[in-house]
């Protein structure tokens, strides 16, 4: 992940710019970001956080993570993306009951008595989720008390604008004005 | 001339370890123990330094001089918010304490942001209940210049922690130690561990300043011996929570109830005198749960006894 720093604060800057890898990092959200603009101004104060996804968030069905075959009345599943496994397991065991999913092994499961395309229509992740996580990742590196945020996002591109008291329209001009950038230029949002 | 040593190992044999520390005629500062660990905070004469050295090898425990044994020391954050875990402020806390000072980790109920952190009149009064304090703060040098009342009205030594180098406030603390801000990750690297050595000896320094102006005018007596006598006193001996008697360069913490307590402790007698003749009890700023003691000067006691005569 890139991350580019947009400070007057040297310091700051360089550390801000480690805490937002290490904090991504610890969450498992930097391998999901192309790269981020981190615009901080301490003394105004205004920070702009700014990501790009390396793609864009949506819902995820058990056909997008798994391949699906089904012989007689059991449909088996071997997971292809292992991020996904806990939340097929969990899914599963709450739709058809324990004693009808059978786990072989890490990335094997079986499923007695359940149409192949009822399985395979199963969400197993939303894109809403997911946005959520990761908009909480970028509070979670930013300074503690700037509290007042605003939050942009379109397609890849999510920005969180930020102040601690109360928004001036030229904050939220500057915001999306790096928002814009991120997203490529030129672009209405 | 006393030195104070920490031990630390299991318990095995320990008994023996006390004993011998009386044998030489000294005096145990802090005992914790941790499961099968042990923790000994002692003070014994510098001539048999060796023989207790040689007794705790033997042992199989390890024994090392603790500079800031017999102090109570806070370090406090703006907040201890959970998305700033892990804290510097932990990392600073446990240093001090494998140095022998008892920490306290605290967070301000308002601290955090720039133009909006503030500190009660409660905060202070309980922060000023500890010998020294540390302040840490974070990466923006206008932020850490821009907070300086956080600490300027603190009465006892104040360090301040932060990541860049602030400039003109000098005047509102008593060191300053920069190059540790918000961190998302333990203090484990070389240079992140000579920076913590840094605010040990800052913090040692201020003490060493604070304990030089207590000679010009040294306590009637010294806290260890109000701390040996308390022991026998069956609620502190009974007493479950961590360190029931911490020690503090001019008293004493006693983790017993004010209300019902004050007046047996007033009553024990020391060297032909009350404790309330040589100390002022108050309850801790925390709650009413503790005691904090101040001893009073020699020449305080000396005051008073002439008033009393006078009079």
């Amino acid at each position: 992940m890139e991350i580019e720093v947009i400070a007057e604060d040297g310091f700051g800057g360089d550390a801000y710019a480690n805490l937002f890898r290490e904090i991504m990092s610890d969450i498992g959200k930097a391998f999901q970001m192309e790269n981020a603009l981190l615009v901080l101004r301490p003394e105004v104060p205004l920070f702009v956080f700014s990501i790009r996804l390396k793609t864009e968030p949506s819902s995820k069905t058990v056909a997008d993570v798994a391949n699906i075959r089904t012989e007689g009345n059991i449909t088996h599943l071997t997971i292809t993306d292992e991020r996904y496994a806990p939340d097929i397991l969990e899914e599963m065991w709450s739709r058809f009951g324990k004693d009808r999913v059978e786990q072989q092994t890490r990335f094997d499961m079986e499923v007695k008595d359940v149409p192949e395309k009822e399985v395979s229509s199963i969400v197993v992740a939303s894109g809403e989720e997911y946005l959520k996580e990761v908009v909480g990742a970028i509070w979670r590196s930013m300074p503690e008390g700037i509290k007042n945020r605003h939050t942009y996002i379109d397609g890849q591109v999510i920005t969180v604008v930020a102040t601690e008291e109360k928004f001036e329209p030229q904050m939220l001009e500057e915001g999306l004005k790096y928002h814009k950038k991120m997203l490529g230029g030129g672009k209405d949002v | 001339m006393f030195e104070v040593l920490m031990y630390d190992g299991g318990v095995y044999r320990s008994e023996e370890l006390f004993e011998l520390i009386e044998d030489v005629g000294g005096v145990i500062i802090q005992k914790t123990r941790s499961s099968q660990m042990l923790t000994v905070t002692m003070s014994i004469p510098e001539e048999d330094k060796e023989v207790i050295s040689e007794f705790c090898r033997e042992i199989g425990g390890e024994i090392r001089s603790v500079p800031l044994a017999g102090t109570e020391i806070a370090v406090v954050g703006p907040t201890l918010g959970r998305h700033h875990m892990p804290h510097p402020i932990c990392d600073i806390a446990e240093h001090l304490r494998r140095r022998g000072a008892i920490t306290v980790v605290m967070g301000l109920a308002r601290g955090r942001g720039k133009l909006t952190s503030q500190i009660s009149l409660e905060e202070k009064m309980i922060i000023d209940e500890y010998d020294a304090a540390i302040f840490s703060l974070g990466n923006f040098k206008s932020c850490i210049e821009a907070k300086t009342d956080l600490f300027s009205d603190i009465r006892i030594p104040t360090v301040l922690v932060s990541g860049p180098t602030p400039e003109g406030i000098d005047d509102k603390c008593d060191a300053i130690v920069s190059g540790v801000g918000r961190k998302a990750s333990r203090m484990r690297s070389t240079p992140e561990r000579e920076k913590l050595d840094e605010i040990g000896d800052k913090v040692e320094k201020v003490l060493n300043d604070k304990k030089r102006l207590l000679d010009e005018d040294p306590l009637f007596i010294h806290p260890a011996e109000i701390k040996q006598l308390l022991e026998e006193y069956e609620p502190v001996s009974m007493c479950l929570r961590p360190a029931p008697v911490v020690l503090h360069l001019d008293g004493l913490r006693v983790k017993i109830g004010y209300d019902e307590h004050r007046e047996a402790i007033e009553n024990m007698e020391i060297y032909g005198r009350r404790i309330g003749d040589i100390c002022r009890l108050s309850p801790s700023k925390i709650n009413d749960s503790s005691i904090i003691m101040r001893i009073k000067t020699r020449s305080e006691v000396r005051q008073e006894d002439e008033r009393k005569a006078g009079g």
